[in-house]
Order: C-alpha cells, then structure tokens, then sequence
C-alpha cells in the first residue's frame, strides 16, 4: 500500500487531480459566466495542455519511448494547444 | 540514470524499471498507429470548434453556463484515477504479478464504468430541459464531441474486460496485449482532458 501511495504514478495522478479542481475553479471564480475571460481561457487552455502531456508521458510511458514516438505525440500537443489559442485569441 | 536514481529513491514498482528499456514502443504498434491517427481526427474537430466559437462567443457562453460542471469534473478525476489503475495494473503485469495486476485493473474498470453513468446523469436533465443537439451549434458539437467520446470510452470497457480476462485465464498473461488496452484507455483520458478544457472550462 505505501509503495502504491508513494510509486511516482501516483504522485502524477495526485497533481493531475489537484490541477482539475484548480482549473475548475479558476473557471468558476472567472467572473460572470458569461462574459469572455483571456485570463481564464489561457490559463484552463495550459493547464489542459501540461495535464495531456503528463498522461502522454508518464501514463502511456512515452517518457521510455523511440524518439519518433516522443515527437509525434509533444508535437501533437504543442500544435494543438497553439492552434487553439492562437484562434481563440485571432478572434477576439 | 537519473530515473533509476529517482526510481529507487521513490519506492518504485520493480515492473517500472522492467520496462525501463530506453526505445521502447508500449503495446502493438499498431495500435499507436491508430492512437495518433484519432488524436489527429480529434485535433481537427477541437480546432474546427474553437474556429465557430469565436464567431459567436455570446451563444457559446451563455449555452456553456447551462452545462453541469461539477458532474464534468468529477468525470475527468474518475478517467484520471481509471488511467491511474490502468498505469499501475501495467506495471503489475509486466513484472509477472498477475494478481496485483487484476485487482488494480478491476478498480481500473470500476472508475472507467462510473463515465458513462455520471454521463447519463448529465445528458438526461439536459435533453429534458429541451438541451438537444438541435438546439444550437454549441450543443451540436458538446454531444457530437462528447457522444464520439463517449464510444471511445466504451469499447475502452470493452477493451478492458478482455485485458482482465487475459490476465484471469491465462498462466503467462500477453504484456503486449495489457499495454495496448492501456495505450487505447490512456488515449481516451487524453481526448476528454481536453474536451472537459474546451466545453466546460474556457471563457
């Protein structure tokens, strides 16, 4: 049992949780809900990105993988959370 | 050599360093081809959401407030903790403890199981209260988005059922046949992470 509580999987999965509830009440906290929030939005849209990141890496164990592997699946992330923000701010 | 030091300093799982090996591909690769090949199709329709949104951010707000956060948040920590049980039942296996391996990948189904109930408790309510699809483009893509995740999320049970029969039946358990459940369930976790950033979170 301690060796579960301290085995590293859980350490990710104990910060991946606790950035969850962060995030959700950033997004609570944001003032009205219905008025637009940069604030909000980049920081749930980083958040989302390192908790993607962190599964990709330490869970799908991506961290001991080929590099082409290590590549395809950060580039994917970097691309993606670049995209989003770079239309959501595009669009204001 | 810095992991076998961080390893051995944090009380890991012998299995750890068992696939310690610097290279190596989890799973069937093709079943990576097909994880990359859905992040790619997901990546797109994430993309194509935020490109509609923010034409009509008004309509997009406003329909996102009727959304139930809580039960949105509370799905994400049970992927989380899913893939948690999932990770360690891996690590299990491949170190030759199918027992270990089993009970964590039955918690593992367990949490994974709770998705499409909360889900449920969350589609009802809404399509009761006149929330459809045809209500607006947000609803459109939240249960388009949501309901392909959703398939995702059960043939993942359905995954999972047959890794827990592998281990359960079988003497040499396939480790290959674990870690690519895993890389398929992982990759679930990945998709609603975010998803659960791009309907319920964002502003």
């Amino acid at each position: 049992m301690t060796s579960l509580i301290r085995n590293p999987l859980t350490i990710v999965w104990a910060l991946l949780t606790t950035v969850t509830i962060a995030s959700s009440l950033i997004a609570l906290d944001g003032g009205a809900a219905h008025q637009i929030n940069t604030t909000v939005t980049t920081a749930v849209l980083l958040i989302a990105g390192v908790k993607a990141q962190l599964v990709i890496w330490h869970f799908m164990e991506v961290r001991r993988a080929p590099v082409w592997l290590k590549a395809t699946t950060s580039g994917w992330v970097v691309g993606l959370f670049a995209l989003l923000l770079g239309f959501y701010f595009a669009g204001l | 050599m810095t992991d076998v030091a961080e390893d051995s300093a944090t009380g890991v799982d012998q299995s750890d360093r068992a696939a310690g090996a610097r290279g190596h591909v989890p799973g069937d690769p093709s079943m990576w081809f097909f994880v990359i090949g859905d992040l790619l199709i997901f990546g797109v329709y994430f993309v194509v959401y935020m490109y509609f949104r923010v034409q009509n951010h008004e309509l997009f707000l406003h329909s996102q407030a009727r959304l139930n956060l809580d039960i949105g948040a509370i799905n994400t920590v049970m992927l989380l903790s899913s893939s948690l049980f999932v990770a360690l039942g891996t690590a299990a296996a491949r170190a030759g403890n199918s027992a270990d391996a089993l009970r964590r990948f039955w918690v593992a189904l367990a949490f994974g199981a709770a998705f499409p109930l909360l889900k449920m408790c969350e589609w009802i309510p809404e399509i009761s209260a006149a929330l459809t699809p045809g209500t607006n483009l947000f609803f459109m893509y939240y249960y388009v988005m949501t309901g392909m995740h959703l398939c995702h999320v059960l043939l993942g049970l359905i995954i999972m059922c047959f890794v827990i029969r592998n281990l359960k039946t079988s003497q040499q358990p396939k480790i290959s046949f674990v870690e690519t459940g895993a890389t398929y369930w992982h990759m679930v976790d990945v998709l609603w992470l975010v998803l659960f950033a791009l309907l319920y979170l964002m502003r």
